[in-house]
């Protein structure tokens, strides 16, 4: 099959991607779903180590697992944050949400 | 008692010090003849002390000197610790010494009962004469460098009160605050002398540092530095040129410290000094030239000061910075016992001329000026005749002391380089004889020129009238110790050259050629002199003096030497202070504590605009800082 | 070796995907091309034999939380102004150079580094008995943790997002 580099580089490029969507978009939602994205990204990332370096205890693949559990906690959440934000502010824009500022 | 308890002389005084300062005042008569019980027991002692030593006396043998010492201190441990000793040191340069400051203090001491009385603080004038003749004897029997400064302090100290006695004048602390501070100048360079020496020695005492000298263990140039720095010790302390400007105004102090003090006694502490570490400058090239030129230089120009000066104490001041600077040419010319001979005569006369001023102020009720004396002798018979014993002993007169003192200096000078140091002495002696004969005369002779003041005169008491006598008599007779006869029918190995001595004892033979120049000299200045001021008129001096007015302005001005010294001190102290004020002001104070803080509250009005509040721009910040630190990580690793 | 090729097709689709859920104009389009990426990571997870992470994959990412991603789009539209609003925040340049220089640096430190162990090219089959085993047996109390994570961060969803009286 393919060498375990192909899924490092893989996951590099996904994981970039969510930064660049954290960091770039203005929608809140946006945002999250690029973190989702950041955090598929490295749970592929552990698989792969898991799959090809250590197969008996695939302890990667525990990781992962856990990993989505959070991840899904995390989304709902920060969705009710974002939906309570909406609700004070009119707007699900994450740069005019700014208060606490100098 | 032998000369081995010499240190009694000084303990003695010591001890008496403590006794009037705490209970002086509760004494009758406030203590004063326990003062004169004092130092006539330190006067009688040192009689014991003369004797023993004569005893012990062998110049072939090489006993020349009684040295006791104590362990001091130790500093430091082991090996290489630094044993300090304290002692005392006795040979013909301490025994002389002895002498003069034993005799000149008693008779200051029993003067000061009569003229001093009334006076306010009178015990404790006593207790200070005390100390400083403890003080002075140490000095003249310390064995080390150390103890040479500290008790070089404590005359300096004692000089400072005594100057400063009538500290209700505003003249009197001046003054006291300017000898003080002059002879400061000069004490730093002592300290720093001392310091060097100790240095490339490793010892204070003065025989150890004198031979490791003599056997080449220092370097020359070494040497002749630290040298130069102790002589300018001697320099502030003995009143040499450019340091002399203590010494006349010293004179606001009671006449008795002058006479003690700033006559005999404490002014000497130079001469001594420099006699004692002669040997020092004798392997040190050049010093000596140095020394010769500093006395030449100060005994022309005070000479030329004290021709326009009106107070008689300030004329005598002035003759006595002249006299020790004949006493630094004779050093300079490596003849200490030339010198230490005039320090003896001198002390002898100029404390008689002193004292008999003293006598004169005491009588006039404290007038100095000579614009208002005159006419005295009538009035006051002893006193006079003691002052022109005294006068005639200044100017050189044989027989007088004076006169044998002097001629031994200027055969000291007379190998010198050319003869050109004999030449400007001698010219200094013949100005040294016409002030004299203008003070006497116009003090004691011809008309007075205030009436009121001749009216109200009177000869002064006994206490008062028998030191003048005592010294009198020592005035005239003291010069002839420099005859082989009387030295040996007085005890000493011979006379005065065959006692003390550089390299090694030479007899007294007349050089008549000398001699008579002595004379000479000693006649036309008295001649001149005389020819001015006949019958006390002041008619000729005062046309001499508008023939060149510049002229005699820079000498009734002193050649303007402490107008310059206080611009030099205005100049540069407060230069230094506006310096260390603007330091404060704008480095201290204005970068330092107003920037820090406002370097503080500027950063902080600048960093606060990372806070924008906004989630996206910290979510940058924390990429750029994982970025970053995964740079580092690999750079680092690589 | 076909294997190998439809592993290039899902890796390149999955980051085509991706990309379209970071770049493109419209939420709710990111959301579907979402969808999607998460259905190809899933695929990854076949690829390495890792079936039971795939079904979770599938299920979890792929129902719930788009389901929940989709539900909160629609709750918070912006207003229907017809002026279309700009999609890119005011720091995307320097997004951009920070998400390439952490690219840049994880593809160098992935193809450089010589990874430890029998890197074959085969990953061996990984049963389902392996996986209960370590999960429940070795990681057993991260499980239970886990769980009662879910449930408090349910609570507090539910607290946060629920409406006053009177709203």
């Amino acid at each position: 099959m393919v060498p375990l580099e192909n899924y490092l580089v893989l996951s590099a490029i996904l994981f970039s991607l969510g930064v660049y969507g954290v960091l770039a978009r203005r929608n809140a939602v946006l945002v999250l779903m690029a973190v989702e994205l950041m955090l598929n990204a490295v749970s592929l990332n552990f698989v792969a180590f898991a799959a090809y370096l250590d197969p008996d205890k695939i302890t990667g693949a525990i990781f992962a697992v856990f990993v989505i559990t959070v991840a899904a906690a995390e989304v709902g959440l920060a969705l009710a944050i974002i939906i309570r934000m909406f609700r004070n502010s009119a707007t699900a824009n994450v740069d005019e949400v700014a208060q606490l500022k100098w | 008692m032998g000369a081995e308890q010499a240190w009694l002389l000084a303990a003695i005084p010591a001890g008496m010090f403590f006794v009037l300062a705490f209970f002086g005042r509760y004494m009758p008569r406030q203590g004063d003849y326990l003062g004169v019980l004092a130092i006539g027991t330190s006067f009688v002692l040192s009689f014991f002390v003369l004797a023993d030593y004569l005893n012990f006396y062998d110049f072939e043998a090489g006993h020349t000197a009684i040295a006791e010492s104590i362990k001091w201190s130790t500093i430091g441990v082991g090996e290489s610790a630094f044993k300090l000793r304290m002692g005392i040191y006795v040979d013909q340069i301490t025994i002389v010494m002895f002498g003069v400051v034993t005799t000149v203090a008693l008779m200051v001491n029993i003067f000061s009962i009569g003229y001093m009385k009334g006076e306010p603080r009178y015990y404790w004038f006593f207790a200070l004469l005390q100390l400083f003749v403890a003080s002075m004897l140490m000095l003249v029997m310390a064995d080390n460098l150390l103890l040479v400064y500290m008790s070089w302090e404590l005359v300096g100290v004692c000089s400072f009160l005594l100057i400063g006695f009538y500290w209700e004048k505003r003249s009197a602390t001046e003054a006291a605050k300017k000898a003080f501070v002059t002879t400061r100048v000069g004490d730093v360079g002592l300290l720093i002398g001392i310091i060097l020496l100790w240095r490339a020695t490793g010892t204070f005492n003065i025989r150890e540092i004198i031979e490791i000298a003599e056997n080449g263990g220092i370097g020359s140039t070494y040497l002749f530095v630290s040298v130069l720095f102790v002589f300018l010790g001697c320099m502030g302390k003995s009143a040499q040129v450019p340091f002399h400007v203590w010494l006349p105004d010293a004179m606001e102090g009671p006449t008795p410290v002058s006479a003690l003090i700033h006559a005999a006694t404490m002014v000497v502490a130079g001469v001594y000094l420099t006699a004692r570490l002669l040997p020092l400058f004798e392997v040190a090239d050049g010093t000596l030239l140095i020394v010769t030129i500093v006395g030449l230089v100060t005994a022309l120009l005070t000479g030329f000061m004290a021709l326009a000066q009106t107070d008689i104490k300030k004329v005598l001041a002035y003759s006595t910075v002249g006299q020790l600077g004949f006493m630094f040419v004779a050093l300079g010319s490596g003849h200490p016992d030339a010198a230490l001979f005039h320090l003896m005569t001198h002390a002898f006369f100029k404390a008689l001329l002193f004292l008999g001023s003293g006598s004169v102020i005491h009588a006039t009720h404290h007038n100095q000026e000579m614009d208002k004396l005159g006419g005295l002798w009538k009035k006051m018979p002893i006193t006079g005749t003691t002052f022109l014993a005294g006068s005639l002993a200044l100017a050189g007169v044989v027989p007088l002391a004076g006169f044998w003192s002097k001629d031994e200096i200027l055969h000291a000078t007379q190998n010198w380089d050319g003869g050109w140091a004999l030449i400007l002495l001698g010219f200094a002696a013949v100005m040294t004889a016409f002030y004299t004969t203008r003070l006497f005369i116009r003090t004691f002779m011809g008309e007075p020129k205030d009436r009121d003041v001749y009216e109200h005169t009177h000869e002064s008491g006994f206490l008062m009238t028998f030191p003048l006598v005592f010294l009198g008599i020592l005035a005239v007779v003291a010069g002839f110790v420099v005859w082989h006869g009387v030295g040996t029918a007085l005890g000493f190995p011979g006379g005065i050259t065959e006692f003390v001595f550089l390299e090694e004892p030479e007899r007294y033979h007349i050089n008549w050629a000398l001699a008579g120049g002595s004379v000479a000299i000693a006649g036309v200045g008295i001649f001149l002199g005389a020819w001015m001021y006949w019958g006390n008129s002041t008619e000729k001096s005062t046309r001499l003096a508008n023939w060149n007015p510049g002229v005699y302005d820079m000498l009734v001005n002193k050649f303007y030497f402490d107008e310059m010294y206080q611009k030099a001190i205005d100049r540069g102290v407060l230069g230094f202070s506006y310096l260390v004020a603007w330091f404060d002001r704008y480095m201290v104070n204005d970068t330092g504590v107003d920037g820090s803080a406002q370097v503080t509250g500027y950063s902080g009005y600048i960093l606060k605009f990372l806070q924008s509040g906004r989630v996206p721009n910290y979510a940058m910040a924390i990429t750029l800082g994982v970025v970053g630190l995964a740079v580092l990580g690999l750079v680092v690793r690589a | 070796m076909a294997t190998e090729v439809l592993w290039w097709i899902f890796a390149a689709a999955t980051v085509a995907l991706s990309a379209g859920v970071v770049f493109s104009r419209s939420v709710l389009h990111s959301a579907i091309f979402l969808i999607g990426s998460l259905a190809g990571v899933g695929a990854m997870y076949v690829f390495l034999t890792v079936d039971f992470l795939a079904l979770v994959q599938f299920l979890i990412y792929g129902g719930a939380v788009t389901v929940l991603i989709l539900l909160a789009l629609m709750l918070t539209r912006q207003g229907a102004t017809g002026v279309p609003e700009a999609v890119s925040g005011s720091q995307a340049p320097f997004a951009a150079i920070a998400g390439g220089g952490l690219l840049a640096i994880l593809m160098g430190v992935a193809v450089a580094v010589k990874w430890p162990g029998d890197v074959s090219d085969k990953p061996s089959h990984i049963s389902i008995e392996v996986m209960s085993k370590a999960l429940f047996v070795d990681y057993g109390p991260p499980f239970i943790i886990a769980s009662v994570l879910l449930l408090v961060a349910l609570v507090g969803a539910i607290i946060l997002a629920r409406q006053e009286e009177g709203e």
